[in-house]
């Protein structure tokens, strides 16, 4: 069962156009680990089965008929619940939308259906995406597939937990602030965000606009590459989407071979608590790339000790102003107790949202506020740009930023992580540049990975490196936890 | 903040918060405002604060009025919570006031 869930998609692909394999088995065998698994793991808020397999007979007929099949005819694929798929549920992990049914397909799932991907279900996540661990989903915790009593990180917790697992070949899963890559790095797969602007929003629900991008969760770079070369490019309804045309992100992916290549390291990774493991794995990794041919330099961006306070005052202010979309009026969540509109509004918004997204939204609604505006969010735009600055300064001496995925492992349910754990993540929204986090090594059973973050746009260099990176790491990619 | 901002925020938001809650959200985000303290650190009289990292244009089309499908109006009035024909029924607006 997991042999086909756990083999490159490319690969599967050619299995499936051979008749080798059915799209119906292998959908079917997604359906029958998540029985055997996600009691455990609960990584899935809402299977759509019967569709699925319906779904993928109609992709095997296709195939078997001999007429043209679309490049990912039949082959299964996880959602994280913030993607509108038409006519199905939802929720963004929150009471606020429960039942709440897309009237139209975002552009990613659009194109999705376009090359003929089958969804087999919607994964959990933090409630609106805020949070690091899926905790704070309204309905249920997600559990890491390699030590079920740990986090799976998060927001995208559950899509990563359904890949780690063999539950899906690879999963959507959305990235404001390290929401793919960090719980990619705690279970070990991959995990991309683009370059602010490749890939199409629309349809998505918005956590902090000027952050947001959809991401890709694979077990394998090429995986990851073919899914965006899929999902990505120009869309007239995401106004920042830049109108890039197709760009195939698998094409000489294999080509790079890392010598001279220049890898930065910055030397703020000193300032902080970084675990144990963490550390002996990520000399590992830096040695291994040095053995390649890769050149480490040193880089200096001091700007990185105000990415948790940036990324607080900017994310809070633009959730305070993206929230206020869920009023109780036209959708979601009306409150019976209202008194009047404005009391309508509080407490359709106070009954149905939990207690993290209402942190937000006060502290976001303060940060805005007419006597608080110029101190707090102009500041921080300002130190925003003192990053971006430094950032692009640093590229001058290096090719692509090298740091651990996350500083710490994962922890226990209910424990909390470091603010600094994914700063190297986070810092990639605030500058709107591609990253992306490939397993390295596994520590007392459990995985860890490292992060690249590339310059603006350098995305099909950085599928190059990561894929280069991949194959000298000697990463069991096979090995599922169950 | 203290509980007075804590409620005038709350409103501003049009965000109920229970009365039970309300020393726990000012604990924590008064904890918050340490980052703002932070942020003050850095020179950054000059720069140019950063809204978007996109270069944003304007984007235009012909202005030409497209019907929206009837089948898509009534599938958006169907996730409506209270509605009336092809209207959303709220509360007397005049009323908020």
């Amino acid at each position: 069962m997991d042999e086909i869930l756990t083999i490159r998609v490319q690969d599967l692909r050619a299995k499936m156009a051979n008749g080798e394999v059915k799209s119906v088995d292998v959908v079917k065998s997604c359906f029958e680990k998540i029985k055997k698994v996600d009691g455990k793991i609960r990584a899935f808020l809402k299977l759509n089965e019967e569709r699925a397999v319906i779904e993928a007979q109609k992709a095997d007929e296709k195939i078997k008929s001999g007429s043209e099949i679309s490049i990912l005819e039949g082959v299964p694929i996880a959602i994280k619940d913030n993607i509108m798929i038409d006519g199905d549920s939802m929720t963004s992990a929150s009471k606020y939308l429960k039942n709440y049914i897309s009237p139209y397909d975002a552009t990613v799932i659009e194109k999705l259906k376009k090359a003929g991907a089958i969804f087999i279900g919607r994964t959990n996540m933090d409630e609106f995406a805020m949070g690091g661990s899926t905790e704070t989903s309204a309905y249920q915790k997600t559990a890491n597939p390699w030590d079920i009593e740990k986090i799976p990180g998060g927001s995208s917790g559950g899509s990563a937990a359904s890949v780690s697992a063999a539950m899906s070949p690879w999963a959507l899963g959305s990235d404001t602030g390290g929401s793919v890559r960090q719980p990619a790095g705690f279970c070990g797969i991959v995990g991309y965000k683009p370059s602010y602007g490749l890939i199409s929003r629309y349809g998505v629900c918005a956590l902090a606009s000027s952050f947001d991008q959809i991401g890709v969760f694979a077990r394998y770079v090429k995986d990851a590459a073919l899914l965006t070369s899929i999902i990505a490019g120009k869309d007239y309804r995401d106004p920042v989407c830049e109108p890039l045309e197709f760009i195939d992100y698998t094409e000489n992916i294999d080509t790079e071979t890392l010598k001279n290549l220049k890898l930065g390291i910055p030397k703020q990774l000193l300032d902080y608590k970084i675990d144990d493991v963490v550390t002996k794995y990520f000399k590992d990794a830096v040695n291994k790339l040095e053995h390649s041919g890769a050149n480490i330099v040193e880089i200096d961006i001091p700007a990185y000790k105000y990415v948790p306070a940036l990324y607080k005052v900017i994310m809070c202010a633009e959730v305070s102003a993206n929230i206020a979309t869920f009023d109780g009026i036209r959708y979601g969540y009306r409150s019976p107790n209202g008194k009047n509109l404005n009391d309508e509004y509080a407490k359709s918004r106070g009954e149905s949202l939990g207690y993290e997204v209402k942190k937000r939204i006060l502290f976001g609604t303060y940060v805005l506020g007419a006597k608080n505006y110029h101190r707090c969010y102009h500041q921080a735009q300002k130190v925003r740009t003192l990053l971006i600055n430094q950032t692009n300064d640093a590229y001058k001496k290096c090719d692509f930023i090298f740091t651990p995925a996350t500083l710490q492992m994962p922890v226990k349910f209910g424990e909390s992580l470091p603010e600094e754990c994914d700063i190297f993540l986070t810092a990639a929204n605030l500058s709107g540049l591609p990253g992306i986090t490939v397993p390295c090594a596994f520590a007392d059973g459990m995985p860890l990975g490292v992060h690249f973050m590339g310059d603006r746009f350098s995305d099909k260099k950085l599928f190059q490196v990561a894929e280069a990176f991949e194959k000298i790491s000697n990463f069991d990619r096979k090995k599922t936890p169950f | 903040m203290l509980k007075e901002e804590l409620e005038s925020t709350a409103l501003l938001a049009r965000l109920y918060i229970d009365e039970k809650e309300k020393e726990k959200y000012l604990a924590d985000i008064n904890k918050m405002f340490d980052y703002i303290e932070v942020l003050q650190e850095p020179k950054v009289g000059d720069l140019k604060p950063t809204t978007h990292v996109t270069n944003l244009r304007n984007v235009w089309r012909s202005d030409v009025v497209k019907c929206c499908p009837k089948e898509l109006v009534n599938k958006i009035l169907d996730g409506v919570p209270q509605r009336e024909g092809s209207f959303y029924k709220i509360k007397k607006v005049i009323d908020a006031q």
